[in-house]
């Protein structure tokens, strides 16, 4: 009878126990999720950035390609490693 | 006698009867006198004015012709007339009103089959307008070559 009494009470205590655990899982799922930003707050917005317009584009690479031809004949003028890659005033990839 | 890089190096008689073989033609504003696949059957020399040769790009969904390169009087475009496969690999347009020499295929062939020397020397100065777009382009493409390589690195 004792034996049955003290296992009984080890039950209790065990369920006692497994009771705990459970309500503390259950509180960490059920606890709110944290506040996620809006994707289109966090990203930069494209809508709004002026495009340069086609005309204005194509002026630019226009005079890119005539400032090239005319580092490059420099350079073939006087072929040297620093003339082959000087800079130019190209508002297209400056 | 214009003076034209073609016939850079001959006497002046033989400069003049190459010279006859040109048929002079006459360009708006805006016209195209070559486009890019076309067959290729006449070289010209310009006389007057300037040639915008171009290559067409898509920019924002838009196919452009851009500018590769001018040319200028005395300078010779259409090359691709006398080398295989004799087609056209740009557009020449002319932006104001421009004069050209149209020097067709087989009549320079038969004259330079006569005169072997003329041939020989024009075939020089057509190897040199060959050789430097070779190098301009060979130069400007090392250069957008390195661009890429600094903005892959950067």
């Amino acid at each position: 009878m004792e034996m049955l009494l003290m296992g009984a009470c080890l039950s209790m205590f065990g369920l006692a126990v497994t009771c705990l655990a459970f309500g503390a899982a259950t509180r960490t799922a059920a606890a709110p999720e944290p506040k996620l930003e809006p994707v289109k707050a966090a990203a930069p917005s494209r809508f709004f950035v002026q495009q340069v317009p086609l005309e204005i584009l194509l002026m630019q690479i226009e005079n890119h390609v005539r400032l090239e031809q005319a580092a490059v004949e420099s350079f073939l003028q006087t072929p040297t490693p620093d003339l082959l890659h000087s800079r130019t005033m190209s508002t297209f990839i400056n | 006698m214009l003076k034209a890089d073609l016939w850079n190096g001959l006497s002046d008689e033989e400069a003049g009867l190459v010279h006859a073989l040109g048929k002079r033609a006459l360009l708006t504003g805006g016209a195209e006198l070559l486009h890019l696949g076309d067959p290729a059957e006449h070289i010209y020399v310009i006389a007057r004015g300037r040639l915008r040769l171009t290559l067409p790009m898509q920019v924002r969904d838009h196919k452009q012709d851009v500018l590769v390169e001018e040319r200028v009087p005395g300078q010779t475009v259409g090359w691709s007339a006398l080398i295989p496969p004799y087609r056209f690999t740009l557009t020449a347009t002319a932006p104001l009103e421009t004069e050209v020499l149209a020097f067709s295929r087989d009549a320079l062939r038969e004259h330079f089959a006569a005169r072997p020397l003329t041939g020989y020397t024009v075939s020089n100065n057509l190897a040199s307008v060959i050789g430097e777009r070779l190098q301009l382009f060979q130069t400007m493409w090392v250069r957008e070559i390195q661009r890429m390589v600094e903005a892959r690195c950067a």
